[in-house]
């Protein structure tokens, strides 16, 4: 019995090591990039909206040619804005466009995060059933074991 | 053997680099390895895109400006130029810049770009280093998988005489037994009957397959062997009484250094006696001439101890065995029996001297070949009483014979004697002559028999003992050749 309740541990130990654990990491990486992503669009949106309150025409910035090397750049007209909405394209907006494509882009993010936490959540729960599985598994004969020395 | 085993310590290679370890170095050191080779991918980029910037920096002062899209954030882009296109801010580090013109920013770059081949040619250095690491443990894992063994022997020079007796016992014809290995025959003994027991057993396994060829043939010579065999038996007889009466009026404790004595004059007897048989059976005449000589052999009672010649003895008793085996079924499992052989190996004893005599006792013999022939008892030990009664109601050549081999009687009687218990009637004579071979009397002698008893007692006597006679087959015995 008990090497058979043992092989069922070993058992349980495994699922949980090599499948959950790593399907766990895996969903909680990808949730973060969504939450990169998100944290992108909401300061391009706090900075339109800057320059719109701000109504800046023209920017002076420094661009990054390569490691850590810049260079003075000027942007005459900032009306226009060049923004990434995926698989590689640039669409030209204009400010309200660009605030409007945001939001809906923000909207989409928030979704795909909240589907990777319900992923992890339930990842979690499913570790957490086979450790208590283990744990019952171990506690009959450490409860039997205790048992004998309160007596 | 054994004392090579004993002076040389045989590890393993795997006890000293057990397998799993050595596997799971080798395992460690290969992800290391990995590591490195990313890092060295790492640095090939840095370097390369080192280069793509000199290249670019020495490129941009060429133009005023420069139309780009400018990037603002990471998912948008704003469309407009490059100004001020010789000047550079370069990070030295730490948060410090520095503006820096093209040239100078490309020897900063430039200088950079040193830092990091150098920081790359180390890493290769040691990324060759983990390979032959890692080389040397898989070598090491696969050998100890293998069983390869490490052997480390001290040099010893080895005892002689110890080789000598070693080597004697494995080799079929061990005359060249020395004194000193007779010293050492105790502990050789063991070795020895080792060895011996496992001889046997070859041997055996041969006799057996000759057995199945042979027996068909040689029922002539069977007839003739069995003539010779028998009085050989009958002699045996004889001596066999003679020295347990002879025992019986010394007593037994004294015999030792005579059986000694008695066994070199008696394996010396043997020896001419092998002689002997290794002439044709038609030259009878002449053999009587020399069984005068062997006569006067025994008279001298010669000193010679050399147990080349007790084994000769031996062996000429177990070719009497053998030849013996080969007549009929009835001596076949007369043969199985341990006590049978020992009681062929004393009535060979006492037989070759009968062969000193065989004229005398050829009409004897026939009688006895015909009793041997009819007898279907299984017992030799009862085939060999009634050898001995027909020995013993014989004419007195026999007790002439026994007479003289008086001399060398008392010894072997006492010899035989040592052996029983009790022995005075025949009967019991013959049921504890099987306690004759058993390891006492003769040093040398000793050897073969106690080597037969174990073997015997192990296998089927009859071709143990045959083999044990074929061993030291160097004296052909006539009944080999007329096998043969």
């Amino acid at each position: 019995m008990d090497s058979f309740r043992q092989e069922k541990v070993q058992r349980y130990e495994e699922f949980v090591d090599k499948r959950l654990k790593p399907d766990l990491v895996k969903a909680i990486a990808e949730r973060d990039k969504v939450f990169e992503q998100q944290k992108t669009f909401s300061d391009l949106r706090r900075n339109i909206e800057n320059l719109e309150k701000n109504s800046v025409t023209s920017l002076r910035t420094m661009v990054n040619l390569g490691s850590e090397v810049y260079m003075q750049a000027d942007v005459p007209d900032t009306q226009r804005i060049f923004v990434d909405i995926g698989l590689g394209f640039h669409v030209e907006f204009t400010w309200s466009e660009a605030l409007n494509f945001i939001s809906l882009r923000e909207e989409k993010l928030a979704r795909q995060i909240e589907e990777y936490t319900r992923l992890i959540a339930s990842i979690k729960a499913h570790i957490k059933l086979v450790c208590e599985g283990i744990r019952e598994l171990l506690q009959l004969p450490a409860d039997g074991s205790l048992k004998g020395p309160v007596f | 053997m054994e004392e090579a085993a004993k002076k040389g310590r045989v590890t393993p290679l795997a006890s000293l680099f057990p397998v799993e370890e050595a596997q799971k170095a080798v395992r460690r050191v290969h992800e290391t390895l990995s590591e490195k080779e990313a890092e060295l991918d790492q640095f090939r980029g840095f370097i390369s895109d080192n280069t793509n910037l000199i290249n670019l920096v020495q490129k941009l002062p060429e133009g005023l400006h420069h139309n780009i899209m400018v990037p603002f954030g990471k998912a948008a882009f704003f469309p407009g130029r490059l100004i001020h296109t010789n000047e550079f801010l370069v990070l030295l580090g730490e948060g410090y810049h520095v503006e820096r013109t093209s040239k100078q920013t490309v020897e900063i770059l430039k200088r950079r770009g040193k830092a990091l081949e150098s920081q790359f040619e180390s890493l290769k250095a040691t990324m060759q280093d983990l390979k032959a690491e890692a080389s040397f443990f898989g070598i090491t894992a696969s050998e100890a998988a293998e069983g390869l063994v490490e052997i480390r022997e001290d040099y010893v020079e080895e005892n002689f005489t110890e080789r000598e007796s070693q080597s004697g016992p494995p080799k079929e014809h061990p005359p060249s037994f020395s004194e000193a290995d007779k010293v050492k025959v105790a502990v050789e003994d063991e070795e020895y009957s080792r060895m011996m027991s496992r001889l046997d057993e070859l041997e055996k396994a041969e006799l057996e397959a000759e057995y199945g060829n042979e027996r068909h043939e040689d029922i002539e010579n069977v007839a003739v062997s069995d003539e010779e065999y028998a009085r050989m038996m009958s002699r045996l007889d004889e001596l066999e009484k003679e020295e347990l009466e002879a025992e019986f009026v010394n007593g037994r404790d004294e015999d030792n250094a005579k059986l000694s004595v008695n066994d070199e004059e008696y394996a010396h007897m043997i020896a001419r006696l092998d002689e002997i048989e290794k002439k044709p059976e038609t030259e009878r005449g002449n053999e009587r001439d020399e069984d005068e000589k062997i006569k006067a052999d025994f008279d001298r009672s010669s000193d010679q101890t050399s147990l080349g010649k007790i084994n000769r003895f031996s062996e000429s008793r177990k070719l009497l065995e053998r030849t013996k085996d080969k007549k009929s079924a009835t001596e076949e499992t007369l043969s199985k029996r341990d006590t049978q052989k020992d009681l062929t190996g004393q009535l060979n004893c006492t037989g070759l001297t009968v062969q000193s005599r065989p004229k005398e006792e050829m009409s004897h013999g026939k009688g006895l070949v015909q009793s041997i022939m009819k007898s279907t008892s299984l017992e030799k030990a009862l085939v060999l009483p009634e050898v001995k009664e027909n020995v013993q109601a014989a004419s007195s050549s026999r007790s002439e014979v026994s007479r003289n081999s008086g001399p060398t009687n008392p010894g072997i009687a006492q010899a035989l004697g040592k052996e029983f218990p009790t022995s005075a009637p025949r009967a019991p004579l013959q049921d504890s002559k099987p306690g004759f071979d058993s390891r006492k009397a003769f040093t040398g002698s000793i050897i073969e028999r106690a080597h037969n008893i174990h073997t015997s007692s192990s296998q089927q006597a009859a071709t143990s003992s045959q083999s044990t006679g074929s061993q030291p087959s160097k004296p052909v015995s006539r009944f080999k050749m007329q096998r043969r």
